[in-house]
């Protein structure tokens, strides 16, 4: 289990406990049951790399405690 | 200066009708290069010529979400504000189905209540292909009547927020509409006589009982074959019916129906009272109880695969867990996933192994929505 931090320019801040082998599409699903946005409203980056759908957190090598952006559509 | 909506147009919900469109996706459409060079300066008629040259409906696509052509021209709709009668007059022209879908878009997001259901209903005798721009930028087959079902009982279509509307019902006892007359009913009387018939030769069924686990039994083949062959002529409730049974696979569907045939097989005496009460309403009712039981089903069943393993696991682990619960649990696996409804066996092993009863409550929170979204727990 690890914990992602993401943070947007408006100053919301979410901490999400996620397992490694989640993909990003869930992730988008755990930010959107915190924030009240939806979840295909949400686009996560790493400064310009924007993360896909079908990928796993491990694939992207995101660690515990590792902050991204979120950006809205 | 050509974003702006038309001073002459009406506030729509206390609001300028171009906020109908979410700022986000307002922003998209007004930098979009097909929003810039053909929807400049268009008027009411102009617009019929650009709606009629649309190929498929969509909200957003790709990346950089780009809005479609369709969202463009409602946009361009909500800015010039045409008049009801044009509205209509797109959705009743039965030559152009996009022109129809785009009318009947903008008349959800703009008009009353009451006019929403009298006009959109008839729209569900329409069963023309639409194809549709799924948010990768792949294009998807879907029908003019899910379209509008999707408009009249959905809060969100092709990325823009549609209005919450009144419950038809609600609109029934108000007397403003009348009761929805089906466009089947008569196909659903010929039917219940034909199956009153069939229950008459009742040693015929007997006969292919044994079959039910295997293979369908004639009278539900023929009623599934008169399901697909209503195709045509559908219904809200078979359309949904034959749309699960299409696009969630057909294995699950099979095992769901073979365990109500079997169950409505028991009562069959009964069942000629039930219909008796009619049809539609018992359809109505197993719709709705359906749905939710899909739903569970689904995630129960998905969560059955995993759980089969991580229980061989947690049963070395887990010494302290009471033994007569995971032995019970194992004797009676086999016989009542057959016979007794999946449902509440699956909620008891929810609790179990979907780790919502962790002593952390933040875990256990966290857990909760996990299931709640269909995922896995956390692992810890």
């Amino acid at each position: 289990m690890i914990e992602v931090v993401l943070s947007d320019r408006l100053g919301k801040k979410v901490r999400v406990k996620c397992n490694e082998d989640d993909t990003i599409g869930d992730l988008k699903k755990l930010v959107a049951a915190q924030t009240g946005t939806r979840a295909d409203k949400i686009r996560i980056q790493k400064w310009y790399t924007i993360y896909e759908d079908h990928i796993t957190l491990k694939d992207y090598e995101i660690h515990d405690g590792m902050g991204l952006e979120l950006y809205y559509n | 200066m050509a974003n702006r909506t038309d001073p002459a147009a009406k506030s729509i919900r206390g609001t300028n009708p171009q906020n109908l469109v979410e700022k986000i996706v307002r922003s998209k459409i007004y930098q979009n290069t097909y929003w810039k060079e053909q929807c400049f300066g268009l008027t009411a008629e102009t617009l019929v010529d650009k709606a009629m040259e649309l190929d498929h409906i969509g909200g957003t696509y790709g990346g950089n979400r780009k809005p479609t052509p369709f969202m463009c021209l409602v946009m361009k709709m909500l800015q010039i504000q045409p008049e009801k009668d044009i509205v209509v007059e797109f959705i009743k022209n039965d030559d152009y189905k996009y022109v129809r879908v785009l009318g009947a878009f903008y008349l959800r997001l703009t008009g009353i209540d009451s006019d929403i259901y009298r006009y959109l209903e008839p729209l569900y005798n329409d069963y023309r292909k639409v194809r549709r721009k799924s948010p990768d930028g792949n294009f998807m087959l879907t029908h003019v009547d899910e379209v509008i079902d999707e408009l009249l009982t959905r809060d969100y279509s092709c990325d823009i927020a549609l209005p919450r509307i009144k419950k038809r019902w609600t609109l029934e006892s108000l007397g403003v509409l009348d009761a929805r007359k089906s466009v089947l009913e008569d196909d659903f009387e010929e039917e219940e006589e034909k199956d009153e018939m069939e229950q008459d030769g009742l040693e015929e069924e007997v006969a292919h009982e044994k079959d039910y686990y295997r293979a369908r039994s004639p009278a539900r083949e023929r009623e599934r074959d008169w399901r697909r062959d209503s195709h045509r002529h559908r219904d809200r409730d078979y359309d949904r019916d034959r749309d699960y049974d299409r696009e969630r696979g057909r294995g699950r569907d099979r095992e769901r129906d073979r365990d109500r045939d079997r169950d409505s097989d028991k009562d069959r005496y009964r069942l000629r009272e039930e219909k008796e009460y009619g049809y539609e309403r018992e359809r109505d009712r197993e719709r709705e109880g359906r749905e939710r039981d899909r739903r569970d089903r689904e995630r129960g069943r998905r969560r059955s695969r995993s759980r089969s393993r991580s229980r061989e696991r947690k049963r070395h682990g887990r010494s302290s867990m009471s033994p007569r619960r995971h032995e019970a649990e194992d004797g009676n696996a086999p016989e009542e996933s057959k016979k007794k409804g999946k449902k509440e066996k699956k909620e008891k092993k929810e609790k179990k192994d979907d780790g919502t009863d962790h002593p952390d409550p933040e875990i256990a929170e966290a857990n909760r929505i996990r299931a709640s979204l269909g995922l896995k727990p956390l692992k810890l």
